[in-house]
């Protein structure tokens, strides 16, 4: 039951939370991407993901790669492909810790 | 409990108010104690605001109301009854103040001198300043004084709706204030209004403050708790699982003269139930057979839910056969709990049978039901059939429960299957199922988790 316990604690955590959707002045690349200026860890993640389902980038051999297009890969630091595994600890780091 | 009692509903809704008996003698319901159980009902009944009331009166202005009052009574005043008047009042009272809904009362009876107000005409009006925002009893009492001065006493039923309406929007303390103040007026709460209160005290105040209120309506003015009082202060101290409270209560409840009944053992059994206590639940059985208690559907419920929840599915299944043989029907509640044990016991495998064998007896799973066999499905590492099951529970649009939910994105990405985990999110998060905050925040430790597994080089 890790995951859940792992949950708990970072919905109970106030600082954690506020980290996830707390809105974000966004840097000009990643403000290019999503066409707002501030938006929440959470909100951003969401918005790649459904990019990437409405825009059909998954690799239709292995659905757990995204082929990056030429917008997704400005915010993803430039890689061709990315694991899905590995989306949010990518956009996390548009996010860095200081700044809030 | 909990359910607006039918008899006060037809008070404080629209057109039968002419029939509303004075005293209300409210049925009641059923009473559940398997409160994290699936069958649970929804307690909160409709709301008296919700139900259909003609909506004549479009703005609070009161000039407004009284011309379409006068347009709408125009040569036929003899013929207009007092529910017309009262649903009239009540229509407007839902959006008005009270001030303003006390003008148009006045201006209703001196248009029509043929309307005698009743006291469901006034009841309207209690309700309505009970509710009224940021308001003290003054109004209140201010509606009680136009009812005695109009010849009609406060009764039970006007001390009933009054509690019922301010604690409806928790002026809980208002309500114990206005009981003490009508009982030394010689108008005493009945003994439904007297245990609804004391169950809105149990939720929302310290058990001292209960059992002072409890203390004072006997002492003062001799009402005395009843079977159902205890049963309700048992439930409230079994719910903080203060058990010694408890036995404490049984026996003042037996020299106050009652006998438990099944609800009070039904009680105390949940109690035990939430502190996995097997043996004492069973002893709870034994003892309720001893004194010749007839267990009910919610004690054999009981019983095979604290049995399975503390590892005794042995037991539990026994207790399935001897309800049956009992003449009860067995519910979704009933199997899922045994399921639950043998999920737990990693008997997966065995639950699903049980869900084919439930499904032969005529009774229907329910989302509760899906989501303890998929839980144990993944942990009993079946993720084949939890997939197979989860394609179920997203044909009939079944909601995901949170440990279920979590235990499966883990299985699917355990074994690489990260496409599939991020769709249950998707799914989790379009049927509500859980927010999206907590969706995500399983989705991403579940992946970091992942991650770290597979530098130490474990398997996926």
């Amino acid at each position: 039951m890790l995951p859940q316990r792992v949950k708990k604690t970072i919905i109970d955590n106030p600082k954690k939370l506020a980290n996830l959707i707390d809105l974000v002045n966004l840097p000009s690349t990643l403000r290019e991407f999503v066409g707002q200026s501030q938006i929440s860890r959470l909100g951003c993640f969401m918005r790649v993901w459904s990019y990437i389902k409405t825009n059909n980038l998954q690799d239709p051999n292995n659905k757990n790669v995204v082929k990056c297009d030429q917008k997704l890969r400005s915010i993803l630091m430039g890689k061709p492909q990315v694991e899905l595994a590995e989306l949010p600890a990518l956009i996390k780091l548009h996010f860095p810790k200081d700044s809030k | 409990m909990g359910k607006i009692p039918p008899a006060l509903r037809s008070a404080i809704s629209s057109n039968t108010l002419l029939k509303t008996p004075t005293t209300t003698q409210p049925e009641k319901s059923p009473r559940h104690f398997l409160n994290k159980k699936p069958s649970r009902k929804s307690k909160e009944s409709v709301s008296p605001e919700t139900q259909k009331i003609p909506a004549v009166f479009k703005s609070p202005e009161l000039s407004e109301a009284k011309k379409i009052f006068n347009s709408l009574i125009t040569g036929k005043q003899n013929h207009i009854d007092r529910p017309f008047h009262n649903s009239l009042l009540q229509s407007y009272a839902s959006i008005s103040t009270v001030d303003n809904s006390i003008s148009l009362l006045r201006h209703m009876i001196h248009k029509n001198p043929s309307f005698v107000p009743d006291r469901s005409t006034y009841h309207i009006l209690i309700s309505q300043s009970c509710k009224e925002p940021d308001s003290n009893l003054s109004s209140v009492r201010n509606i009680l004084n136009l009812m005695v001065t109009n010849g009609l006493e406060p009764n039970q039923g006007t001390t009933d709706i009054a509690v019922r309406s301010l604690c409806s929007v928790n002026r809980v303390d208002d309500a114990v204030e206005l009981v003490k103040e009508l009982s030394s007026k010689n108008s005493p709460p009945d003994v439904y209004t007297y245990n609804f209160l004391v169950k809105c005290l149990c939720k929302c105040r310290a058990l001292s403050t209960v059992y002072s209120f409890v203390d004072e309506l006997r002492n003062s003015f001799d009402i005395k708790p009843n079977l159902v009082t205890y049963t309700i202060l048992i439930d409230n101290v079994c719910n903080t699982k203060n058990l010694r409270e408890a036995m404490r209560l049984v026996s003042a409840l037996s020299d106050s003269g009652f006998r438990p009944d099944c609800f009070v053992y039904n009680t105390i059994m949940k109690g035990y139930c939430n502190l996995s206590k097997g043996s004492e639940v069973i002893g709870v059985y034994k003892k309720m057979k001893e004194e010749g208690v007839e267990p009910d559907l919610v004690t054999y419920n009981t019983l095979i839910f604290g049995l399975s929840k503390s590892g005794r599915v042995g037991e539990a299944k026994k207790f399935l056969k001897i309800m049956v043989e009992a003449g009860h029907f067995p519910d979704a509640v009933t199997y899922t709990s045994l399921m639950n044990g043998m999920c737990r016991e990693g008997d997966a495998m065995g639950a699903m049978a049980l869900l084919e064998e439930m499904e032969a007896r005529g009774c229907s799973p329910n989302a509760c039901t899906y989501n303890t066999l998929l839980h144990g499905l993944c942990k009993s590492r079946l993720l084949e059939k939890g997939i197979e099951l989860f394609g179920v529970m997203e044909e009939d649009g079944m909601k995901l429960e949170t440990a279920s939910y979590a235990t499966f994105v883990r299985a699917l990405c355990r074994v690489g299957q990260v496409a599939e985990a991020y769709e249950v999110f998707d799914y989790a998060v379009e049927s509500k199922s859980l927010s999206d905050v907590a969706a995500y925040t399983t989705l991403e430790s579940t992946l970091k988790w992942l991650k770290k597994a597979k530098e130490q080089g474990h398997a996926v």
